[in-house]
């Protein structure tokens, strides 16, 4: 079975670790600066005087004149994300994390290690951290185990068969459907409010209606299948942190602690003469606010110029004084040199190539950015039944 | 607390490749497009009938063209007899 780990409103209780008074009373995750003015995640305080995720925030400032916006922390929120996921892998489990908040495993494996699946999600919500209220949900399929993590009570595990995963699904509102605000918005309008009322129109006329998204939710809605379960590889983390005596804001000398940072994170042995391929900077800033810029490297290097070409740009989209400076290898490449070449390659250099060129998309786009076409029936008449597009996860 | 339902939720399936998209067609009195997408219809090279599936509950009934528009730009749109509706893909 597949299941889920659902932390609601994830990102502001990060936010929130450190001021554990606001999760009791109305606050509500701020805009990012240079952003439409809408509210994010709110906590239940908020959401009971009306104020709703995506909300303007004139609306909810008007319905509930005591909110507290909180500022938004993703680094912070990255951070716990992170401890989260790897206390899981500590207890066994192989994790394909979806978002921050929302993470799948396969319970196969580990089932026969804690005595059964019940035991198992325990085990997975204890990882998880009861601080955090995680739910556990687990069906056959993906969408019906985010359904059921989504509606089960905080520390609770809701399992549904998979011959009631239809019956489960129907009663559920439109909104854990993955589909733009929009589109819910606009099959309300048409007195489309619940998953059994979607699942319920024909294909066809959704498709026209709502177009390839709206098809893929109709067959999640209808417990179609939807994937299987890819975990992530299990990275070493590699970093390095500067603290400053004083908040500094002069991109001269960040400039400098960045080359400091650089020279002591290409020294580190656990590189084993790898190249970086995905690089962070993360900074701690004056007010208590962080700041983080992900840099994908077309072409891995431990060439520290280069690298310091490529990372010093994002310093200068710094919003205000830095505290500290981090920087964080996210991911290494797999190989340690390359030769230049002096006849054309094939063959296995050829395929070596490729791969390398498929794990930059990889970094770049996330996991499913790579496909390949299957060919499925490619005698069909009809267009679109001749080949598949299937995300290579390997 | 609940949770931003902006962000739509990662589920990594196979899609078709080449699915057709709804397009804007305004047809002559015999069926045939005169303008796509807003831009005139110049040349009708092709035109030619799909008719599959017509044992399923989804049958497919479409009426393709294939043209070429003012502006040079080659598409093929096709004719959805069942719903009604214009949509364009390569054949």
């Amino acid at each position: 079975m597949i299941a889920a780990i659902v932390i609601t409103a994830f990102d502001l209780r990060a936010a929130l670790r450190l001021r554990p008074r606001l999760q009791t009373l109305p606050a509500a995750l701020a805009p990012l600066p240079g952003t439409e003015p809408l509210v994010g995640s709110v906590t239940g305080a908020a959401e009971a005087q009306g104020v709703r995720p995506g909300m303007r925030l004139g609306e909810a400032l008007a319905l509930c004149p005591g909110l507290e916006l909180v500022e938004q922390d993703p680094a912070a929120a990255e951070q716990a994300w992170e401890e989260i996921l790897r206390r899981l892998e500590d207890a066994g489990f192989a994790v394909e994390p979806a978002e921050p908040g929302t993470v799948f495993f396969d319970s196969k494996g580990v089932e026969r290690l804690y005595g059964g699946l019940e035991p198992a999600l325990k085990r997975a919500l204890a990882a998880a951290g009861s601080a955090w209220d995680p739910r556990a949900g687990a069906a056959e399929r993906r969408f019906a185990a985010l359904a059921a993590a989504n509606v089960a009570r905080p520390g609770q595990a809701l399992i549904v068969s998979d011959d009631r995963t239809r019956s489960f699904l129907a009663p559920l509102p439109l909104q854990l459907l993955p589909l733009e605000r929009s589109r819910y918005e606009e099959l309300e309008e048409l007195g489309v409010r619940t998953i059994g009322q979607l699942a319920g129109l024909p294909g066809g006329a959704v498709s026209e209606r709502l177009g390839p998204d709206g098809r893929r939710a109709w067959g999640l809605a209808r417990g179609e299948q939807d994937g299987r379960i890819s975990p992530r590889a299990v990275a070493q983390p590699l970093h390095e942190t500067l603290e400053f005596p004083e908040a500094v804001g002069n991109e001269l000398t960040l400039r400098r602690g960045l080359g400091v940072l650089l020279d002591r994170l290409l020294a580190r042995p656990e590189r084993a003469g790898r190249p970086p391929r995905k690089i962070a900077v993360w900074a701690r800033l004056v007010g208590g606010a962080s700041w983080r810029r992900t840099v994908t490297l077309r072409e891995p290097t431990a060439d520290p110029a280069r690298l310091r070409a490529a990372l010093s740009a994002k310093l200068a989209e710094l919003p205000a004084p830095a505290l500290k400076l981090r920087l964080e290898v996210s991911e290494l490449a797999e190989h340690t040199g390359e030769q230049l070449e002096l006849v054309a390659a094939e063959g296995e250099v050829l395929q070596g190539r490729l791969r390398e060129g498929l794990r930059q998309v990889r970094a770049a786009v996330g996991a499913g950015g790579v496909s390949t076409v299957v060919e499925v029936a490619p005698w069909s008449r009809i267009p679109e039944a001749r080949a598949l597009l299937v995300p290579r996860e390997h | 607390m609940v949770t931003h339902t902006r962000s739509a939720r990662t589920a990594r399936t196979a899609r078709a490749l080449n699915a057709p998209r709804p397009a804007l067609v305004e047809s002559h009195a015999d069926g045939t497009p005169r303008r796509v997408n807003r831009q005139d219809v110049g040349v009708l090279r092709e035109e030619w009938r799909v008719v599959d599936r017509w044992w399923t509950e989804e049958p497919v009934h479409r009426r393709y063209f294939d043209v070429v528009l003012e502006s040079g730009q080659n598409t093929v749109v096709y004719h959805d007899d069942d719903a009604g509706s214009w949509f364009t893909q390569r054949a």
